[in-house]
């Protein structure tokens, strides 16, 4: 169970990047998290792992043994402790390029090991055959032994899934995952990720309405820091325009207007742009 | 623009009017003017400077003719080379190898921490400042300095050119390597941070794979660097092929000399080849673990 | 759980490599330095030595720097040495260079001529050079010079080559196609393509003839390095410590502004392009 309640990132010039958000994920839940490029989706992922500290508000994850971990206002020993049980996918996979993919997948188990014993002993092989069996799961055992480096866009995304898996964390957060790879993989990515939210909870950050559609349980929308919608995955049309900010004042004026700057599309700049030919 | 492009444009219908184009042109001839005024003055103060420099360091056409009309006899006494002599000089050429090879290792080793808490990702500011200055003051010491200094505190030998010349790869290897630790995108660190490692953890997982390769092929261009180096300080104390070739000199054994000339270029010239062999296979995505 | 690990990734077995190649690269060093007699003991100082010296440093004689005024023109010498050194290898070494690329030169037998001869004179150890025109031309800042300009030239006439082999291909060969001659072709096709890393490459060198021009002196090229030398010899640490300091910080110093200067030059052509 994670609970989010009423967190706030706040700008020191005042700007809310996320405002006042609330919500509460249960078992076998696929939340895709849906909003326009800087709504505050990451942001909202960020805090969850304690990556941002937010100003204000609450987030605790809850195991099923009972107990609880928190991510805001604790020490950085007890954050780390509570880091173990999250499995955060990031947007770029942002694997250790350098390592073997078996490696980065051991990776996942880092908060669990001593630091000593990472610097003198490394890695079990128990442990390697465990991250076999994750990245197995994610068809990409043929690769452990290749360099990180050397895999495409895709294949890196999944073996960052193998990584959160390898964590067997209480909840996975998925930072926009399918953004940067083709559909096909994308497609690939987003069957691994719905049987795993069967035993744990998933919270997606996505860009493609249909994907969250196809796949999801419940979708939140997030405009200008705040929650929208919060419901079904399937979004009515005309909800999905105002999480987009298409239908009344929408989002992109709002910036404009903060920034003092004239918006993109108008006849005004087409005339200066006739002017520059003609000149 | 002549008159040519203009009936060009008449031709056609015209899309510029001529006015615009001339107002381009000048602009350009006068953009031009600019940067052939700057390589003027640039061009001044080059030949300046080496009329100058020139002047300091006694720079004499007679005493390079002079020099040269004596240097062909001298390079002529240094042929044939004393072959007989070069099984005695295989030791000291030994002790100049190992002592730029154990001077690199032991650099590579001490420069890793010293970059880690060099770099500004990894340290908190203050060490980071004072491992930066004491990585410059490593830089601007030229190791024939340190050398000089040893020898007073070790007395004549390798040990002190093996310390001076430590010393000096670290300064190299420690910036080099700073740099690259800089350059990690701070993503991937957070995405280890992210799964719950410690701060130690995620400089062995995520910091120490990814310069590797860097500490690898900034070390071997280093190892020759420290051959040819090593053969300097050999001379004034630290023993090796270096000295063999500065007492051969000095006592006017020309072909001695010559002999330890050429087994030191063969050195050199391998050391190069090997170095350079292993870093492309290192840079080529090989695996350096 | 039948996914095995492939054998290479396991990783005790990396473990055992990892410790295997350690081991045996510090049982030959240590073998090595036995065999060559230098005894690692000898590295165990009597701290006394270090002590002794400190103490026969401190405090250094700074007051040499206005008692002393030849010592800013020895500080000169040195610097001319380095500059003289890098324009002079530089320009030859550039000259040569295109002999060497594989894109540029005459004939791919002149280029394996060129490359062969070149790397031989890079292997030219910088002591043997220095002692011999010692001889010749005498002792002082010329010798010194000579050696830097032969050093540069093998140096940086690869560097260059190299370079010059990396330049587009299709630019050469656009302009090739306008009925260039070779010479033409290599002034505005080659040229303004490698000129920036050339000059970047000739402030490299010139910090490296810098620190190079310090042993030579030491050896009788003169400037800072012979002063250092000298007083060394008379064992006036506190000057020693003195002319140390005035070194570290040319150096520095040099190396700052090159870097300076350098950065400014190669983001200039950027500028006007705009």
């Amino acid at each position: 169970m994670l609970h989010v309640s009423n967190i706030v990132v706040q700008l020191p010039n005042g700007k809310r990047l996320v405002d006042q958000v609330n919500f509460t994920v249960g078992r076998g839940e696929f939340v895709g998290i849906l909003g326009s490029s800087g709504a505050g989706k990451s942001m909202t992922l960020r805090c969850i792992v304690g990556l941002t500290r937010p100003n204000e508000g609450e987030i605790s994850i809850t195991g099923c043994n009972g107990k609880t971990y928190r991510t805001t206002n604790v020490k950085a020993q007890e954050l780390r402790r509570a880091r173990r049980h999250i499995g955060f996918i990031f947007q770029g996979s942002n694997l250790v390029k350098r390592l073997t993919v078996l490696e980065n997948v051991m990776l996942g188990r880092l908060g669990h090991i001593s630091p000593v014993r990472s610097w003198l002993l490394g890695f079990k092989d128990a442990e390697a055959r465990e991250a076999m069996v994750a990245l197995d799961r994610v068809k990409m055992a043929h690769c452990a032994a290749r360099m990180a480096g050397s895999l495409s866009g895709g294949e890196m995304q999944r073996v960052a899934i193998a990584r959160a898996i390898h964590q067997r964390p209480l909840i996975y957060l998925a930072d926009e995952p399918i953004s940067s790879v083709d559909p096909r993989n994308a497609d690939a990515i987003m069957s691994i990720l719905q049987p795993l939210s069967h035993e744990t909870p998933v919270i997606g950050a996505f860009h493609q309405p249909a994907a969250v559609a196809k796949y999801c349980t419940r979708a939140i929308g997030i405009r200008t820091g705040k929650i929208v919608y919060d419901g079904p995955a399937q979004i009515a049309p005309r909800q999905l325009e105002y999480i987009y900010g298409e239908s009344d004042g929408d989002s992109a004026s709002l910036v404009w207007e903060s920034d003092a700057q004239p918006p993109l599309f108008n006849s005004g700049v087409e005339a200066v742009l006739h002017e520059g030919v003609t000149v | 623009m002549g008159s040519s492009s203009k009936e060009f444009f008449r031709q056609e219908p015209p899309i510029l009017d001529s006015k615009f184009l001339d107002w381009k042109f000048l602009e350009w001839k006068k953009s031009i003017a600019g940067q052939r005024g700057k390589q003027a003055v640039i061009a001044l103060v080059l030949v300046l400077l080496v009329a100058l420099t020139a002047w300091r360091c006694n720079v004499d056409v007679q005493s390079f003719i002079t020099g040269i009309n004596k240097g062909f006899p001298l390079v002529g006494m240094f042929f044939p080379p004393e072959w007989s002599g070069m099984a005695d000089m295989l030791q000291p050429l030994g002790v100049t190898t190992v002592m730029a090879m154990a001077a690199t290792i032991l650099g590579m080793c001490l420069s890793l921490p010293c970059a880690l808490a060099a770099s500004s990702n990894i340290a908190p500011p203050v060490v980071r400042q004072v491992m930066r200055a004491f990585i410059a003051l490593e830089r601007g010491l030229p190791e024939i300095v340190q050398m000089l200094l040893l020898i007073a505190i070790f007395g004549l030998g390798a040990v002190p050119g093996l310390v001076a010349l430590s010393f000096s790869s670290i300064g190299m290897l420690a910036k080099l390597l700073a740099d690259a630790i800089e350059e990690i995108e701070p993503q991937m660190l957070e995405a280890v941070a992210g799964t719950g490692a410690t701060r130690s953890q995620v400089i062995r997982y995520a910091v120490i794979p990814q310069i590797l390769p860097a500490l690898f092929a900034n070390g071997l261009f280093r190892f020759e660097f420290n051959v040819r180096a090593g053969v300097i300080l050999g001379a004034i104390g630290a023993g090796g092929i270096g000295y063999v070739m500065m007492t051969a000199m000095n006592s006017m054994d020309y072909q001695k000399a010559c002999m330890a000339t050429l087994l030191t270029l063969t050195l050199v010239f391998f050391s190069e080849r090997i170095s350079d062999f292993c870093r492309t296979r290192i840079l080529d995505g090989g695996t350096p673990r | 759980m039948n996914i095995e690990v492939p054998a290479g990734a396991l990783p005790s077995r990396k473990f055992r490599m990892t410790i295997l190649y350690l081991a045996a690269t510090a049982a030959a060093i240590c073998l090595l330095f036995t065999y060559l007699d230098m005894s690692p003991s000898s590295f165990v100082v009597d701290f006394r030595f270090i002590v002794d010296l400190v103490q026969q440093m401190f405090p250094p004689n700074i007051a040499l720097f206005w008692t002393k005024k030849t010592i800013f023109l020895s500080l000169i010498d040195t610097l001319s040495m380095a500059f003289l050194g890098t324009v002079c290898g530089g320009g030859i070494a550039l000259f040569l260079a295109f002999f060497a690329a594989t894109n540029t030169t005459p004939h791919p037998l002149v280029r394996l001529a060129v490359r062969t001869l070149l790397a031989m004179e890079r292997s030219i150890p910088q002591l043997i050079v220095i002692l011999v025109l010692l001889i010749t031309v005498g002792i002082g800042p010329f010798a010194g010079v000579l050696t830097l300009v032969i050093g540069s030239v093998g140096m940086y006439s690869k560097f260059f080559a190299d370079s010059i082999e990396q330049a587009d291909k299709n630019t050469m060969e656009s302009v090739e196609s306008l009925g260039s001659t070779r010479l033409q072709t290599i002034r505005y096709a080659v040229l303004p393509q490698v000129m920036p890393s050339f000059v970047a490459n000739l402030f490299y060198a010139f910090d490296y003839n810098l620190r190079a021009a310090i042993p030579l002196g030491v050896f009788g090229g003169g400037g800072i390095g012979f002063e250092l030398a000298f007083a060394n010899g008379l064992l006036h640490y506190k000057d020693v410590l003195a002319y140390t300091i005035l070194i570290v910080v040319m150096i520095t110093a040099m190396e700052r502004i090159s870097d300076w200067v350098r950065r400014s030059i190669i983001t200039q052509p950027q500028l006007i392009t705009k």
